[in-house]
């Protein structure tokens, strides 16, 4: 797990990674030489380099950002969450589409000009079979989430998000708790919410599954189900699920 | 009376500073000789009201401190109150209060974003994980053009900077006022976990001589000079210039990697065994942080400025002894773990590549003379004894006790019946007017531009119930609750009893999520301490936090005050007595949300039903000048809070909200409007009114709960247990409206007239929770 000067969510993405059989450790962005022993990398969220020029634009720049981008391109499995997500768009990972930090869609600043922090679901948007990063999970699959973050939307020229459409880079896009499709908070072009590379190797999302994956976070009618059982308000649920797929495809593939 | 007396005088004048012609001589009679600019700057930093507490001290003394739960009391950066065992380990809460209030008036962004920088650093130098932060706010009237920028300048300020490093933002209230109109009011309360073992103190260690001292942080610059003596003036326009240069510059970049950075000293110190010390450079700069360092261990310290990484080249040394540049501590540590210090702060961490100058640097050492010698390009610019330096100054101020008025029930009633005569209206209609108060209104969209859910340790974020929750230790069922209590309208009326319902209200907040009230923290926000009149409204309201605090059983383990919150017209703030209470849970698995939960549950008002309009918003809405506020009895209120704690732990009830602004009826309507499953609600007002004699009595801001109750016959027997008479006020529907008595309307059109006006202030942004 790769952190930048400016890193906020390590803790609880490594707490997320842990619960669901991974081992994991933080590798700071000082020590590129450390990098290149893992099976998978995972770019946390918060801000990096105080996000000057472009959210990401500059982290996506750093000489540590060289071997998650071969290992990237060795087929190696790269998740982005929030900041991560914005880096690995501006390192030209996803949607992929274009030459290497050369981005051809980027998370904007939010349509309100803002920093928000809302609850959200996002829905898988793609074929499951087109994201091998995502091992095992379920066509549609709705995941709660935190959209914390003051540049979300996904802006790009038009034919780029034609593309991201019609290739399957959109991963994930904003729903409400039922699935049904929803304009995104931040309004985000194509209510995108996560991309994909072509390969499926490569997965950028915004909003924080990571702070809603245990019981006790839920502020819907789940938590209030488990009231006064302790271990089940403790234990690991929501978005969880996303982790869960994560490792299945990491096992699957270390193992292999 | 020696020779340089006068001239100290003289000098202090010509230099600017905030001493007293007193102070002044006898600081020069002290020292044998006219003291230097930086001992001068020095002496006006560490004799500041703000550093000093100079007219609150004898004061202050009457407040509890003591209690089972105190883990460390008031007397460092921060108190630390108990959270409970998990695996062989006792945890603490590190609890911090501040103000930032003259600051935030002045560059309201960099204010209200520093005031958090400080706060946070207090919580870290404990040895403290950074965990959480709560701001209680008073802002101007939104009508005034320049309340309007502050008000949305502070709220960015305190965004930009939670969010940047980190630490959710999980309470905190806010109040619109005209007295606030020229000083804003800006505090912020800080929680950090720290196991008992492994806390660190704010003093030079025992056999610490000759020890490193190491400044870590922001190169040193020109912002903030005179910050701490800044702080305790008037405001005036004519200085609006020099002020802002008193005001810090926030770097939350920095600070992020900063913290992270000494969590990973803290590991390597308990790996060690090592005792270090480590303190905030807040008010009074370098200087002020390593003298009391020092002074608090019994020792000296010899401090070489040249040493000290600056951003610009010449600075003078009071500028780098004193100024309060931000985002820098100050380390005590053993010359034989310096190195390793420097190597994760300077390699690991790379300070000097994240901002330019920024590190950590040895700029002196621990001496066994009492002394505090500062050198600076070879010739000494500082030779004072420690204790004379941070032991301050006492002043004992005139104060007249504010005159005490209430009004005959007679009165009271017929004011309101007069008042009701001219401004007819259903209670429906009140219902939404009182809902649209701005004092009652949606913060949902203040909320939402703060990270409350950042760390992932967050269970109740701001907004769905009366305090945030967090769960701080992965996999331990232990829960802390912050709550916050303070009304300015009760201010202005009773200072004493407006302090004494601050307290009730923070207990009552964490006890509606489950929690048990553990500790209370508080910062008193008052005028200009020099008019007997503000000095006395201080001192009631000390007497009533004092009082509160025992009567309810909860001990004081921080606190700030700030004075002189006065414009230059002579206008000084509401007395402002803000409370925090921090509320520990052994169980999280019984914390509520305070949305109904059920179609079918019966809504159940624990509080008396009594017609006491003084400082609510109905009093407000109706033109009624009552000055009588609401009674607070005591042992009625703990037993209610006890009721509802336990019977959230039993689960005879789901769902709990103190009443608070706007009464009983809104209180019930919140709960309706924050339900996770859209419930709407039914109350037939008639027999509440009829016993109260008036309808009115709805809006009554009375100390009490509203409930949701899932097993009333559970509930009942809890209820006769505790001796607490409740009384049925209607139902929970799982219909999307709101019905009262033989008035209906759809919970959205409730919605819009609680979220609008903020919202058309603040932004729009929706989630799909």
């Amino acid at each position: 797990m790769l952190v930048f000067p400016g890193t906020n969510s390590e803790d609880e993405t490594l707490r997320a990674v842990r619960a669901v059989g991974l081992e994991g450790e933080l590798v700071h962005w000082s020590q590129p030489e450390k990098l290149a022993r893992f099976d998978a990398y995972i770019l946390p969220g918060g801000f990096a380099y105080e996000d000057r020029i472009r959210a990401g634009a500059v982290a996506a720049h750093d000489a540590v950002m060289d071997s998650v981008i071969e290992a990237a391109q060795a087929g190696k499995y790269v998740l982005g969450i929030c900041n991560g997500a914005q880096i690995l768009a501006e390192a030209g990972l996803v949607p992929g589409t274009g030459p290497l930090r050369r981005p051809t869609a980027a998370f904007a600043p939010n349509a309100s000009g803002r920093f928000q922090s809302v609850h959200v679901h996002v829905k898988l948007a793609v074929d499951p079979s087109r994201v091998p990063i995502l091992a095992g999970i379920e066509p549609g699959a709705v995941i709660p989430a935190w959209a914390s973050h003051g540049d979300g939307r996904l802006a790009a020229p038009d034919d780029e998000l034609a593309r991201i459409e019609r290739d399957g880079h959109l991963a994930f896009v904003y729903c409400d708790r039922d699935g049904t499709t929803v304009a995104a908070p931040n309004g985000s072009a194509l209510s995108c919410a996560g991309l994909v590379n072509a390969e499926g190797n490569v997965l950028a999302i915004m909003p924080h599954p990571e702070r809603d994956a245990w019981t006790f976070q839920h502020l819907d009618a789940t938590r209030d189900a488990v009231r006064g059982n302790t271990e089940e308000m403790l234990a690991p649920s929501g978005g969880i699920v996303f982790f869960e797929a994560f490792a299945r495809a990491v096992l699957a593939e270390a193992i292999a | 009376m020696t020779a340089g007396v006068d001239d100290a005088v003289a000098r202090g004048r010509e230099l600017g500073v905030a001493l007293s012609d007193d102070e002044l001589r006898r600081i020069a009679d002290h020292l044998g000789r006219l003291p230097t600019a930086t001992e001068l700057f020095a002496f006006d930093a560490q004799w500041s009201e703000h550093c000093s507490y100079k007219s609150s001290r004898e004061h202050l003394k009457k407040l509890p401190t003591e209690g089972p739960s105190v883990l460390l009391g008031v007397g460092e950066d921060a108190g630390i109150v108990r959270l409970g065992e998990w695996n062989g380990e006792t945890y603490g809460i590190v609890v911090a209060h501040e103000s930032h209030n003259h600051p935030s008036q002045v560059v309201p962004f960099e204010g209200a974003a520093t005031g958090i920088g400080g706060i946070v650093r207090d919580v870290l130098c404990m040895g403290a994980e950074v965990i959480g932060i709560a701001d209680p706010l008073r802002f101007g009237r939104l009508e005034n053009e320049h309340c309007r920028y502050v008000a949305q300048q502070v709220v960015d300020g305190i965004a930009a900077y939670g969010n940047a490093i980190g630490v959710p933002n999980v309470g905190g209230d806010v109040f619109f006022d005209e007295s606030f109109d020229d000083n804003v009011l800006v505090n912020v309360v800080a929680l950090g976990l720290v196991k008992e073992k492994d806390i660190i103190h704010s003093r030079a260690p025992e056999g610490s001589v000759g020890w490193d001292i190491v400044l870590v942080g922001k190169a040193t610059d020109r912002s903030g000079f005179g910050g701490a003596s800044f702080s305790s003036l008037t405001l005036d326009e004519e200085d609006a210039d020099q002020n802002k240069g008193a005001v810090q510059v926030p770097d939350p970049f920095l600070k992020n990697v900063i913290m992270r950075a000494s969590y990973a000293v803290f590991a390597e110190l308990r790996a060690n065994g090592i005792v270090a010390g480590f303190k905030d450079l807040g008010a009074g700069g370098l200087a002020g942080c390593s003298a009391e360092l020092c002074a608090a261990g019994g020792m000296g310290a010899e401090v070489e400025l040249d040493r000290v990484s600056t951003a610009q080249r010449d600075l003078p040394p009071e500028v780098i002894a004193i100024g309060e540049t931000q985002e820098r501590l100050c380390w005590i540590v053993p010359p034989s773990f310096t190195p390793t210090l420097l190597a994760i702060y300077n390699e690991m961490y790379s300070l000097p590549r994240v901002a330019r100058g920024a590190c950590a640097a040895i700029i002196g050492k621990v001496s066994d003379t009492g002394r505090y010698v500062a050198k600076h390009c070879g010739e000494t610019v500082m030779d004072v004894d420690l204790e004379f330096l941070t032991g301050g100054v006492r002043y004992h101020r005139e104060f007249v006790m504010p005159p005490h008025s209430r009004e005959t029930e007679l009165e009271r009633e017929r004011a309101v019946v007069d008042a009701v005569r001219v401004r007819p209206a259903t209670l429906l209609a009140r219902l939404r007017a009182v809902l649209a108060h701005r004092d009652v209104a949606s913060r949902a969209s203040i909320f939402r531009r703060y990270d409350g859910v950042v760390r992932g340790c967050t269970a109740i974020p701001p907004g769905f119930a009366d305090a945030g929750v967090l769960v701080p230790v992965p996999g331990a069922p232990l829960g802390v609750a912050v709550g916050i209590g303070g009304n300015p309208r009760y201010g202005k009326i009773d200072p004493r009893h407006a302090a004494e319902l601050a307290v009730a209200e923070a207990v009552g907040h964490v006890a509606a999520v489950g929690a048990h009230a553990a500790a209370l923290t508080d910062c008193l926000n008052f005028g200009d301490p020099t008019v007997p009149e503000q000095m006395g409204a201080f001192v009631a309201a000390v007497d009533g936090l004092a009082h509160a605090a025992r009567e309810l059983g909860v001990p004081y383990v921080s606190g700030n005050v700030s004075f002189y919150n006065r414009s230059s017209s002579g206008k000084h703030v509401a007395p402002s007595p803000i409370v925090g209470c921090i509320g520990t849970i052994a169980d999280v698995s019984r914390i509520a949300t305070m949305g109904f939960k059920h179609a079918g549950s019966a809504i159940v008002v624990t509080a008396p039903l009594e017609l006491a309009l003084g400082g609510s918003v109905i009093a407000e809405l109706l033109g009624i000048a009552s000055a009588t506020l609401p009674e607070l009895r005591y042992h009625a209120f703990v037993r209610q809070c006890a009721l509802v704690t336990d019977a959230l732990a039993c689960g005879a009830i789901a769902s709990a909200h103190l009443i608070g602004d706007g009464g009983t009826l809104a209180a019930i309507a919140k709960m309706s409007l924050t339900s996770p499953r859209r419930c709407g609600f039914r109350v037939d007002p008639k027999p509440v009114a009829e016993h109260a004699g008036h309808e009115i009595v709805w809006f009554s801001e009375v100390p009490g709960f509203v409930v949701e109750v899932v097993d009333a016959a559970s509930f009942a027997e809890l209820g006769a247990r505790h001796h607490v008479d409740a009384y049925d006020a209607g139902e929970v529907t799982g219909e999307p409206d709101a019905v009262i008595g033989d008035e209906r309307v759809t919970l959205a059109e409730l919605r819009e007239a609680w979220e609008a006006p903020l919202r058309e202030f603040y932004g729009a942004s929706t989630g799909s929770a």
